[in-house]
């Protein structure tokens, strides 16, 4: 498994979250999470990198433990994600944008920086070079120099899914990424989430409102509902399952519908 | 107009003034000329090599040729690298890794101090051993050691720093800053370390014979006040260019990225697998080396140091002159500290002075309506004592008409070469996973 969700519990006061939740990834997947609004989802993602800590339960990554660490350890461990709404570093240029997401992977001291060693002449272009590879992959190289608060929506959209790549990462934990996209654009992200998978063996885990995006390109499915988990299955499976029915559209919408 | 020739013109405008400055070293306008083209150097974009020519020829050949005439120059200048080195110290903690820091004095005095207690015979107090420690690489290597202190100091301040944020982090670092004026107002007992309010003089200053006898073998004679005044101009010169070399070289590397990510959103950056706790650390800590050589080598100037110099005002003007100047800007941070000690020591001074004459002269300003007769203007219409006040209309206004500073940050681009080389390395349309 890339990734175990062991009974993972996260309380806010009384507010029960994240209730119990269990769930595997297996190494590839384009795994996803759905539920209606304030399910719990996006606490799950926070919990997963480390930005909050869990109440009960465990995370393990590869095996080994992922809750109670630091979020830049988990970070650099190789897990990726982006933010449902978009947190970019606005002040900098997309391309120093990808550079930081290289941070961890960039190797030098502190005097290398200030005398300019060959470490760091080293890092630097290895690091530039793979930041325009990037930008390139994520059609953003022409704007490379223009500051990412400039960028219009999607192309910073796109930019975190470029930073987030930049950290190598073995598992991408994307947090709506067709959220306040049209048709054509939604379209774009769903064959941009499948490439990410296969040309760089990405394991992937979704939030996502758009049925249609998670339908399609899931391979596997968990539905959350007020923290707790109602359903798992392929996607057929879920939009089948009654708990994800009465979730989604209320109680009795099933035997109306019957 | 095209860079050349706005370059151009800054030539032709800094060898003009730079000429009157020589000719006549005491008046206020070809200065400020002069400081005009030093700033339209700093200021402008393209030719680097040609403004960085044009600054070096002010800073080498005018200000010396100028200031072997009149010493006040070389304070002047000298005082102005003193606070840049500070302002850049700061603008690294506040401008790119958003802390406010108001306790930034505090470093400065640990730089000054560290050579004062070991230059003077203050040492002798509380050790035993020869004390001062005159001697040539004294000075220099209590320097590094007010590096290394004030460093030291910096990361301490930082702790608390690692879990406040925004004013609550601008109050603790003020009351930081406050503890180490009062350790040193206090530090006179039960070990007098620190001498107390009194201060510590005569601190002892780094042999300048070769200077001298350089001096000497110009034609130059001005004694050791000149020679004093020639020789801390150099050395802040050389320091500034030191703590320039350092900052571009940091800003442009992973520490100054991770500064900058922190700034602009500390979640995203602890998501990009940066330490706020280590990236804060080391913001803290150079800034705070920065201030400390600048203090090793204000005490060694002044020959005075007393807790006197190192108040809360200290630290807030340090903060307006990055705020002038624009947060986060290398250059506006030094435009920033050039343009407030300008105003605090020279142009406010002078204006005062020209107020003063027109009070003595009984000049009478005859508008018609009203008339004024300057004789009975009040003595306490003197701007040199406002310089707090216009301290604050200058700081209310840039907040209104200019927000972020007079050379606002703009994250650099690579060189143009570079650029081009790496936009050959991966055709556009040529996608490959990379």
């Amino acid at each position: 498994m890339m990734l175990e969700v062991q009974h993972l519990t996260k309380r806010f006061g009384g507010l029960v979250a994240v209730n119990d939740v269990s769930f595997g990834v297996e190494p590839g997947a384009i795994f996803s999470l759905i539920g209606p609004n304030g399910a719990g989802k996006t606490t799950l993602f926070n919990v997963l990198t480390g930005l909050y800590r869990p109440d009960a339960g465990e995370v393990l990554f590869k095996g080994r433990r992922l809750s109670h660490r630091l979020p830049e350890h988990i970070a650099a461990r190789g897990v990726a994600r982006t933010f449902q709404n978009i947190r970019l570093f606005g002040a900098m240029t997309v391309y120093e944008n990808v550079l930081v997401g290289q941070h961890a992977h960039v190797r030098y001291n502190y005097l290398d920086a200030i005398f300019r060693t060959f470490r760091y002449y080293r890092a630097e272009k290895r690091a530039r070079v793979r930041a325009h590879e990037l930008l390139d992959y994520m059609e953003l190289n022409d704007r490379a120099f223009e500051l990412a608060r400039n960028l219009p929506y999607g192309a910073q959209r796109r930019l975190e899914i470029a930073r987030a790549l930049a950290l190598r990462p073995a598992l991408l934990l994307l947090d709506e990424p067709a959220a306040g996209m049209n048709p054509k654009e939604t379209d774009e992200i769903k064959r941009l989430i499948r490439r990410l998978r296969d040309d760089l063996q990405l394991t992937i885990l979704l939030i996502e409102h758009h049925m249609k995006v998670v339908m399609e390109i899931s391979d596997r499915v968990v539905v959350l509902d007020y923290g707790k988990k109602i359903a798992e299955g392929t996607p057929g499976d879920v939009r089948k399952a009654p708990a994800v029915i009465e979730a989604y559209l209320g109680k009795g919408a099933l035997e109306g519908a019957a | 107009m095209t860079p050349g020739w706005i370059i151009a013109l800054i030539a032709a405008a800094g060898a003009g003034f730079g000429l009157a400055l020589i000719a006549a070293p005491r008046s206020a306008w070809p200065l400020l000329g002069v400081f005009g083209a030093l700033f339209a150097c700093l200021s402008v974009r393209g030719w680097k090599p040609a403004r960085f020519a044009i600054a070096l020829a002010l800073l080498l050949v005018v200000i010396p040729a100028a200031g072997v005439q009149n010493n006040f120059l070389f304070e002047l200048v000298t005082q102005m690298g003193i606070f840049a080195a500070m302002a850049l110290g700061l603008n690294i903690v506040v401008g790119m890794a958003g802390l406010l820091d108001l306790g930034y004095a505090a470093f400065f005095a640990v730089g000054a101090y560290t050579w004062a207690i070991f230059g003077s015979a203050q040492a002798a107090q509380f050790m035993s051993g020869d004390f001062p420690l005159a001697g040539w690489p004294y000075f220099y290597i209590f320097s590094a050691l007010a590096v290394i202190a004030a460093a030291l100091l910096g990361t301490l301040i930082g702790l608390p720093a690692l879990r406040l944020r925004g004013d609550y982090l601008a109050i603790v670092t003020l009351g930081l800053g406050q503890v180490v004026r009062v350790l040193a107002n206090n530090l006179d007992q039960p070990v007098n370390i620190t001498n107390g309010p009194q201060g510590i003089t005569p601190i002892e200053r780094p042999p300048i014979g070769w200077l001298e006898s350089l001096m000497g073998a110009l034609g130059i004679d001005g004694g050791p006040a000149l020679g004093y005044a020639l020789f801390f101009y150099l050395l802040v010169l050389a320091v500034i260019g030191v703590v320039v070399l350092v900052n571009v070289r940091l800003d442009r590397s992973r520490f100054g990225r991770a500064w900058v990510a922190i700034r602009e959103d500390e979640i995203a950056a602890r998501a990009m697998g940066i330490s706020p706790t280590r990236t804060k650390l080391q913001a803290f800590a150079t800034g705070a080396a920065f201030s400390g050589v600048m203090g090793a080598i204000f005490s060694a100037k002044q020959l005075f140091v007393s807790p006197e110099s190192f108040t809360l005002l200290q630290s807030i003007t340090i903060l307006a002159m990055v705020i002038l100047g624009g947060m986060g800007s290398i250059r506006g941070a030094i435009i920033g500290a050039m343009a407030v000690t300008l105003l605090n020591i020279e142009v406010l001074k002078s204006f005062s002075d020209f107020l003063a004459r027109l009070r003595q002269t009984g000049f009478v300003l005859d508008l018609g309506v009203v008339s004024f007769n300057f004789a009975n203007l009040s003595d306490q219409v003197e701007p040199a004592k406002y310089e707090r006040m216009i301290f604050g209309i200058i700081l209310i206004l840039m907040m209104i008409f200019r927000p972020s500073g007079l050379i606002p940050e703009a994250r650099h681009r690579l060189e143009e070469g570079e650029q081009t080389e790496q936009m050959k390395a991966t055709p556009a349309g040529k996608r490959r996973a990379p």
